[in-house]
């Protein structure tokens, strides 16, 4: 891949709640949580005023009501979500059919061929979204998918980075390795204590170094502090499965617990799988993950069409039983068949 | 407790209850086997809780009493062991000693008085058939359980004993086989239960090494009870082998219900010819498309196949029919499933249209209906 590409990403502002802002004037000015009903529940999205309390996704209801107590709690309403999702999908390919959805709230665009400049482009998307949808956006505009996406996440919210290809090794230099995609807050703690904090020092490391305390994602690693990321944007994935996980600040202890949360991700992932009608007729099994607090994790997988709460509960249920210790993240998906089947197997009709 | 056995008895024991055992138990019990001397013989036991077993073997015991060991260890080690004579001896710790000839070993066990016990029965149904025939029954409907657990109801295989009739039945929601066995003179007994797969996998393991089989249940629990074979004899064993299980609990749905009343058509085929055409047919099938079309036409049946992967295959037999062009798809596990499960040379196939099922049925009370693909 040597011709130069130019790579939109497109991310939604804290898309639920602007939704929600959106649809009730009431909620504009006040720190908003969309997210479980319950005190077990967790926060989905916060917008930008219940960030300043120390309010973000992941964290569980009663926490942030202790940091913002007067946040204001409302029910996810995720068929609207995704019907909007799908709307802005739609208005992101008259520009390129080279768009591919992250999830309801993220897209990246392939615009190199599109014979305009690309930051014309995002300007012009962000424009329209606001104009037609009356939802704050931020995009990022750079040669490669990971860029890009740190590029969106730059001006935000409601703003837009530009990363031409001449200032890519400037800007990548000075990148905080946090920035890069794969490293987690622990691999972060492994690169400082080893004093790396910048890119710019990563690049120091042989690519054998970087594999011998990364693994294999040490190779992939070499390359991305380098600002090199030769993913192509991919429209028509093929998905082999669909997946919903967080990580919870406080570790989940107790089975309520798991299972309030459980329940929370289930319906998540539902509402990401129910906008996805080619998805639905390819369900083959489902999946639970969990990682523990000593970072140990553990998944169980079953066959079988259903997709059901009471399909993920028991699994959930064994996956936790599996170790003594809190669980710090919890994953629900779906995996699917490769493509639609052609066939439709006809069921006995038993009663 | 102290005896001596034959080495290859102890092994022939350990192997008929070592299935039963999970390699990941959830309480490090059920890992071990109950051994039990007395009266000349040794007993084994082992249980996963919802399935349990016990078999005998002959042995000189000089002390009775009971240990258990860890069941797949044990299993190991008497079958590598020297010699035929093993000594086996226990203490408090507890733990077992073994010799054998030159071998000697001490394995930690754990106390017999936590082994879960079997269950026993009061208020129960009883009813006995030669073991061969209750195999084969299984045999015939056992592949047709279902394994999609939210449908927990349907993983297992049904035994209804009625009045003049025992039958078995199995379903997936896909497909439904039943066998049936009739009753000269009457059932000594009548009532259901849902005998869970995992059962049904260790009875057709341990069916067929003897003569008769008593299964004896209640609500909850069923129990087999196995004569030994004089195979089995030579090699050691006493007493009957036994088996107790948990059925599954709940109402089965009404299987006779989805079972075609009317016949559309029916052809008269050759069992494993169509076994042999369906499975060649199926060859060139992927993932994607896991179909295989059966046309009828005049005395003429052709089965075909096709996939974007690696094209195409044709199969053709030639058989007495005289009805309308008919062409049915259906997922050529379905078709082949209970072509190699019954053993009649004849089969019968009854059919309709291209959206009613296929049921296949032989002249021995066996029938299975299959559900055809739609094609998009």
């Amino acid at each position: 891949m040597s011709e130069v590409r130019k790579i939109i990403h497109v991310d939604m502002d804290c898309f639920y709640a602007a939704v929600e802002m959106r649809d009730d004037p009431r909620l504009r000015e006040v720190p908003l949580a969309v997210g479980g009903s319950s005190r077990r529940g967790v926060v989905t999205t916060a917008n930008y005023e219940a960030r300043r309390f120390g309010v973000h996704s992941a964290l569980p209801v009663f926490l942030a009501l202790q940091r913002c107590p007067h946040l204001v709690l409302v029910p996810p309403r995720f068929e609207q979500y995704r019907a909007l999702s799908r709307e802005i999908r739609a208005l992101l390919r008259s520009w390129t059919p080279l768009v591919e959805p992250l999830s309801l709230d993220e897209a990246y665009l392939d615009v190199t061929d599109a014979g305009r400049p690309a930051t014309t482009i995002a300007t012009e998307i962000r424009q329209r979204i606001r104009h037609e949808f009356r939802l704050p956006v931020s995009a990022g505009v750079a040669p490669n998918k990971l860029l890009a996406k740190i590029a969106s996440d730059w001006n935000k919210p409601n703003g837009q980075f530009v990363l031409p290809p001449g200032e890519v090794p400037a800007f990548v230099r000075d990148l905080p390795v946090r920035r890069l995609w794969g490293i987690g807050p622990r691999a972060e703690e492994r690169l400082r204590a080893h004093g790396v904090h910048s890119c710019a020092q990563l690049q120091q490391w042989s690519a054998h170094e970087l594999e011998q305390e990364f693994g294999r994602f040490g190779s992939e690693l070499f390359l991305l502090c380098r600002g090199i990321d030769h993913r192509p944007v991919q429209p028509a994935r093929i998905r082999k499965s669909l997946s919903n996980e967080r990580t919870f600040p406080e570790p989940v202890a107790s089975p309520e617990d798991l299972e309030a949360r459980v329940a929370d991700l289930h319906e998540e992932l539902l509402a990401d799988l129910h906008g996805q009608p080619e998805l639905r007729r390819r369900v083959a099994g489902v999946f639970v993950k969990v990682k523990f607090s000593d970072f140990s994790s553990t998944s169980l997988s079953r066959s079988g069409p259903h997709g059901s709460l009471s399909r993920f509960l028991p699994l959930a249920r064994e996956a936790f039983a599996r170790s003594p210790l809190p669980a710090r993240l919890l994953g629900l998906g779906f995996r699917f068949h490769p493509t639609p089947s052609p066939h439709h197997q006809l069921l006995l009709p038993l009663p | 407790m102290k005896f001596r056995a034959n080495r290859d008895h102890l092994s022939q024991g350990l192997g008929q209850v070592l299935n039963v055992v999970s390699t990941k138990p959830t309480m490090p019990i059920l890992r071990n086997v109950l051994l039990e001397a007395s009266d000349g013989m040794l007993s084994f036991k082992t249980t996963n809780l919802d399935l349990g077993i016990r078999c005998a073997i002959q042995a000189e015991v000089e002390q009775e009493g009971a240990l258990t060991l860890p069941v797949r260890k044990l299993a190991t080690i008497v079958r590598e062991l020297p010699n035929l004579e093993v000594q086996v001896e226990t203490d408090d710790r507890p733990s077992a000693k073994i010799h054998s000839g030159g071998s000697q070993y001490q394995i930690l066990g754990i106390s017999a008085e936590e082994f879960p016990p079997l269950p026993t029965f009061a208020d129960q149904h009883e009813f006995t058939l030669p073991q061969e025939k209750l195999l084969g029954m299984l045999r015939s409907v056992s592949y047709a359980q279902s394994s999609d657990e939210s449908r927990y109801i349907l993983n297992g295989v049904y035994f209804d004993f009625r009045p003049e009739e025992f039958q078995l039945v199995a379903t997936d929601g896909r497909r439904l086989a039943t066998v049936g066995h009739e009753l000269e003179g009457g059932s000594p007994t009548t009532g259901q239960f849902i005998l869970p797969a995992k059962t049904v996998g260790e009875l057709e393991r341990l069916l067929g090494q003897g003569e008769g089989v008593r299964i004896t249940f209640n609500d909850r629990q069923v129990a087999f009870e196995l004569d030994l074979g004089d195979s089995l004899r030579d090699s050691g064993m006493v007493e009957n082998l036994y088996l107790v299980s948990k059925t599954v609990e709940g109402r089965y749905p009404d299987y006779q219900q989805v079972i075609p009343k009317e016949a559309g058509h029916r052809v008269q085929l050759e069992r494993e010819l169509l076994l042999e055409c369906v499975h060649r047919a199926a060859l060139v099938i992927s993932e994607k498309s896991n179909s295989v079309k059966m046309r009828l036409s005049e005395n003429l049946l052709e089965i075909s196949a096709r996939s974007a992967e690696f094209g195409d295959s044709h199969e053709s037999m030639a058989l007495q029919y005289d009805g309308p062009e008919v062409q049915i798809a259906f997922n050529p596990q379905f078709l082949m499933d209970p072509l190699k499960a019954v053993p009649q040379d004849e089969i019968y196939l009854e059919f309709k249209d291209e959206l009613s099922p296929g049921v296949f049925k032989t002249l021995e009370n066996f029938l299975c209906v299959v559900m055809p693909l739609r094609l998009n």
